[in-house]
């Protein structure tokens, strides 16, 4: 008898918490407010400029008395955030990642933030860049503010490069010769005579492949089409590009090889493929630096962005008040401080003069062919709805591919093949 | 045993022991190292170029001390509550005869079999029911009460199963009663088996890493496992001096605790009745 | 009148049920009510960024037949569970028969194969990818003694290898302590005996000692089964489930399903089916304790 009671108990538990799974939303209360923001970035100085954003905001708004940022590691970000709100302790608001904004502007999970910045006063929302707010939008509204639109580019040591007898890559794009054939001639030889690593595409590691993109935009070649429903990996563009990367690695030994870690800002490497965000790791650097552009592909030049967006999400307590503080946090005047960390969206900003206001470590010119051009017409690292599935997905099915003897064409069908299901979902 | 098999003896044991004590010894001296040196290859087994930079990094770039604290006292409050529950369910499930008995043992073994992703969903949407997200409660409630102390349970139980009856039927006749007997006479002589539940609880306490990720959310509430892949620069690359500083200490004082304390903490978890 | 209501086995009974309260309380609270959430989630689609949760009955069941990659995930973790028991199991005997040998500095040894037990596990994991890198400490050691040491968690066989071999070491302490004792345990005068009947030390092995430890092996190898099945962080420090998908095993799957690709209902489906595994297979040990155990206390 008393195992039935219990049992019957805990069916009870089970159907109210099942039930609360599919709660509805609360009532919008009119008390104080608390909101709270997950973020990636433990950086103090971040860390310093939001709570400093945040205590102007709360001084005009005395209801709010809390903005909490919650740093959560960036390895597990995406995987924490979600697992929050599957436990109905999500955020107000929420860093996104590219990877993973097909997911969050398309489930809805999103307030669309329209009508809020055309409410908010001197916000200038026409004021955006359409290429950086592209990827936010869907069905005509903006679910998220891209406050952070890093173009890759190129750091280079000029010491190691020097050292080899190289000519650098300014000293190349000079002689307009900025070509990958190049790239990797340069970095191979500097890899020889430094015993240290060539180039580096930062993040990549052999797992995260969408960093590649930084290389096959070179060449014409996407990992799926526009709409996302055609895999690109079997296409010829990726199959030269995956050619002359596998050859590079494996011939050249310019890209150091599978499982060996090599950190370019530590002095490990001679160049790095990064967002030019990196560039505050270089700021005790013992080695001579330069940025540049990424190199010119066969399809000439190009460039690559990463993009970072800030929502607020529907199913908060208070999602007004949360997309009211966004549009504060991210106004014209906010903005041009966050500049100082996060390229920003805002085309009045995308000056080489106000850039270098806030980027000391980078030179004008720097910033103008990296930064500005960059953010204007760049490429966005691949993203899908389902991005983490396919992602996975395509780790697996290119890991073949990372070995001297490997069959790229076989490889890549490989990864379509594997895709293909998922790109049609 | 005759000269060259002690030698062989030996020669075996050195081999083995290698893999052993590289990694602790690799992961002390290079965190010590400038980073460049981290990844020499072949790598230097001394470090040349001393350094302690790391060190003052880790306690600079997070509330680490505080962290530290966290992990600290976490793992006491869990030591001692297991302690306490799984020493009278021990006791209960060997000594008293109760009707039921047998079946509420199994039922409760059930818990030892549960991988903690399995469970780790519905526990947190539980806990955030209750307002306990981002506090240490589900860190320190589940591990005593829900299926981490089903082994302490077990291995208390077959302890007290082996344990002789005669003194606590003579505590009965001068008229005991079950509490008394359990406190004063049956659990004086549990020492080894609480030693070994102790450190059994610590360690699973202490090295705790899917839910303190899934549970805490703010920094100074972290505990330390978590806190060590959270020495990452802005942009998630990691920093790999001062992560392995971080990981010197939070392996260090342990194993420190562990080599003066050996013996002890062997041989209770030899004389536990885990013997079968 | 109090007397006479509470007899022994009554009082007794009381008393049980008040100890035991706790840890029952706490099972129910923290093990089943958990167990049938993930049950009844496993009955739907939940889809959480979209916050929809549909009851679609056995069709995330359905889907675990058609799932080319679980089949997958269950081989590899097949390939890791058995690697794991045999190595963990005849290494901790090995290192306890060695150390059981009157000689000196056995203490010495014993403190240093018990230590990497107490040294946190993610720091644990952590330094071992450092070492297992491809110009990483492991073949740098190699490279002294003259062998080119293959990349270790880049290669499918070595992967596996690799990640089997960094969790004996860290725990494979605990059972050499639990089969030290046991053969401890051994009375001297059952091996006495058979040296006067000429037995030789392997005979005596086989025929003494793995009969008088055999409850000791049945218990570790439970633990070391139920423990092989829970393997996480060392998957996602290491290989993160890698080269191609040969270290994703079933709990990493479940990981990568639930929290990595949002299907929570099929992730719940996938805790279901591993639990569902844990408890066959310790029903088989506890079954076959029968045939080949010596002695049942």
């Amino acid at each position: 008898m008393k195992i039935r009671a219990i049992l019957a108990a805990a069916t009870a538990g089970v159907l109210s918490l099942g039930l609360a799974a599919c709660g509805g939303e609360e009532e919008p209360s009119t008390g104080p407010v608390s909101l709270r923001m997950t973020v990636w970035s433990s950086n103090e100085a971040h860390l310093k400029l939001f709570n400093e954003i945040a205590d102007a905001y709360q001084a005009k708004n005395p209801r709010v008395t809390e903005v909490k940022f919650d740093p959560i590691p960036f390895e597990s970000y995406t995987t924490t955030l979600t697992t929050q709100i599957a436990g109905g302790n999500g955020p107000d608001l929420a860093w996104l990642l590219e990877n993973s904004a097909p997911d969050f502007v398309g489930s809805g999970a999103l307030l669309p933030l329209d009508d809020t910045l055309a409410k908010a006063d001197g916000y200038n929302a026409a004021d955006l860049s359409p290429a950086a707010t592209k990827l936010w939008q869907a069905g005509g509204k903006l679910f998220a503010y891209p406050f952070s639109t890093s173009p890759f580019g190129v750091f280079v040591n000029i010491d190691q490069l020097k050292a080899a007898g190289q000519q650098t890559p300014a000293e190349l794009i000079a002689a307009n010769q900025w070509t990958w054939e190049k790239a990797v001639a340069v970095a191979a030889a500097s890899a020889t005579k430094s015993g240290k690593a060539g180039l580096v595409v930062r993040d990549f590691d052999y797992k995260g492949w969408d960093n590649l993109s930084t290389v096959w935009t070179g060449w014409g070649a996407q990992a799926w089409s526009a709409d996302g429903k055609t895999c690109g990996f079997d296409q010829q563009p990726m199959v030269d590009a995956m050619t002359f990367l596998h050859k590079a690695i494996f011939t050249d030994k310019a890209l150091p090889g599978p499982g060996t870690t090599a950190d370019f800002f530590a002095g490990e490497a001679a160049m790095t493929v990064t967002q030019i965000s990196r560039a505050s790791l270089l700021k005790e650097a013992k080695f001579g630096w330069d940025l540049v552009p990424l190199p010119t592909g066969p399809k000439g030049q190009y460039a690559v962005i990463g993009q970072a967006g800030l929502g607020a999400l529907k199913k908060g307590k208070n999602a007004d008040v949360a997309a009211d503080f966004l549009a504060f946090f991210t106004n014209p005047e906010n903005s041009a401080k966050l500049a100082a960390y996060f390229p920003p969206p805002r085309t009045s900003l995308l000056t080489a003069d106000t850039l270098a206001k806030t980027n000391p470590l980078l030179k004008p010119e720097q910033l103008q062919k990296v930064v500005i051009d960059g953010i204007s017409g760049g490429v966005v690292k691949p993203s899908h709805t389902g991005q983490a599935e396919i992602a996975q997905a395509v780790r697996a099915a290119l890991d073949p591919l990372w070995k001297p003897d490997a069959d790229i064409k076989a490889v890549l069908g490989g990864v379509c093949s594997a895709i293909n299901p998922l790109l049609a979902k | 045993m005759s000269r060259r098999a002690k030698t062989a003896v030996y020669g075996v044991l050195c081999l083995l022991a290698l893999p052993f004590l590289f990694p602790t010894w690799w992961m002390v001296t290079s965190s010590l190292k400038p980073v460049n040196d981290v990844f020499a290859f072949p790598p230097s087994l001394w470090p040349t170029d001393v350094s302690f930079d790391a060190y003052a990094k880790a306690f600079e770039l997070q509330p680490f001390a505080r962290q530290y604290f966290n992990s600290m006292y976490i793992a006491a409050l869990v030591t001692i509550g297991t302690l306490a529950v799984s020493s009278l369910a021990g006791y209960a499930f060997a000594r008293i005869r109760f009707k039921g008995a047998n079946f509420w043992f199994v039922v409760i073994l059930v818990g030892l079999l549960i991988p903690s992703e399995v469970t780790i969903v519905p526990l947190f949407k539980m806990f955030d029911a209750w307002g306990m997200v981002d506090t240490h409660w589900p860190l320190i409630l589940v591990p005593i009460l829900g299926a981490p102390s089903v082994l302490a349970t077990f291995i208390m139980r077959q302890f007290f199963l082996a344990l002789p009856g005669e003194l606590e039927e003579a505590a009965k006749v001068d008229g005991l009663g079950r509490f008394a007997i359990f406190r004063l006479i049956a659990l004086p002589l549990a020492r080894p088996a609480l030693g070994a539940v102790a450190i059994f609880t610590f360690l699973h306490s202490w090295n705790l890493y899917l839910e303190p990720i899934v549970f805490l959310s703010s920094s100074e509430m972290f505990t330390l496992p978590q806190a060590l892949t959270q020495f990452v620069d802005a942009y998630g690359g990691p920093m790999w001096d001062i992560q392995l500083s971080a990981a010197s200490l939070t392996a260090l004082p342990v194993l420190v605790v562990f080599v003066i304390a050996q013996r002890q903490f062997i041989e209770g978890l030899a004389h536990t009745g885990l013997k079968g | 009148m109090s007397t006479r209501f509470w007899t022994g086995s009554r009082r007794d009974t009381l008393a049980g049920y008040l100890f035991i309260a706790p840890q029952l309380i706490g099972s129910v609270l923290f093990v089943f009510v958990p167990l049938g959430l993930v049950f009844w989630y496993s009955l739907h689609e939940w889809n959480v960024l979209a916050d929809t949760f549909t009851f679609v009955g056995g069709e995330n069941y359905q889907a675990l037949a058609d799932d080319p990659k679980l089949a997958d995930a269950l081989v590899a973790t097949g390939f890791f569970s058995a690697g794991l028991v045999v190595l963990n199991l005849s290494l901790a005997l090995l290192l306890a028969v060695l150390l059981n040998q009157r000689l000196r500095g056995t203490v010495f040894f014993r403190t240093v194969f018990f230590s990497p037990v107490v040294v946190s596990l993610v720091a644990w994991t952590i330094v071992w990818s450092f070492l297992l890198q491809d110009n990483g400490g492991i073949n740098g050691l190699l490279e002294l003694v003259g062998v080119d040491g293959p990349n270790w968690l880049r290669g499918e066989g070595t992967a596996m290898l690799a990640v089997i071999v960094v969790q004996v070491v860290k725990n494979v302490g605990l059972n050499m302590v639990l089969f030290l004792a046991a053969l401890q345990g051994v009375p001297a005068n059952l091996y006495e005996a058979a040296t006067v009947d000429g037995a030789t030390r392997r005979r005596q092995f086989l025929s003494i000692t793995v009969p008088m430890i055999s409850p000791t092996i049945l218990l570790t190898s439970i633990i070391t089964v139920v423990g092989s099945l829970q393997v996480f962080a060392q998957i996602a420090v290491l290989t993160q489930g890698g080269p191609g998908t040969s270290t994703t095993v079933l709990v990493y799957y479940l990981y990568q399903q639930a929290f990595q690709f949002h299907h929570f209902g099929y992730g719940a489906t996938l805790s279901v089916l591993l639990f569902a595994i844990v408890l066959l297979l310790t029903l088989v040990q506890w079954r076959m304790r029968r045939k080949w155990v010596f002695h049942e206390s």
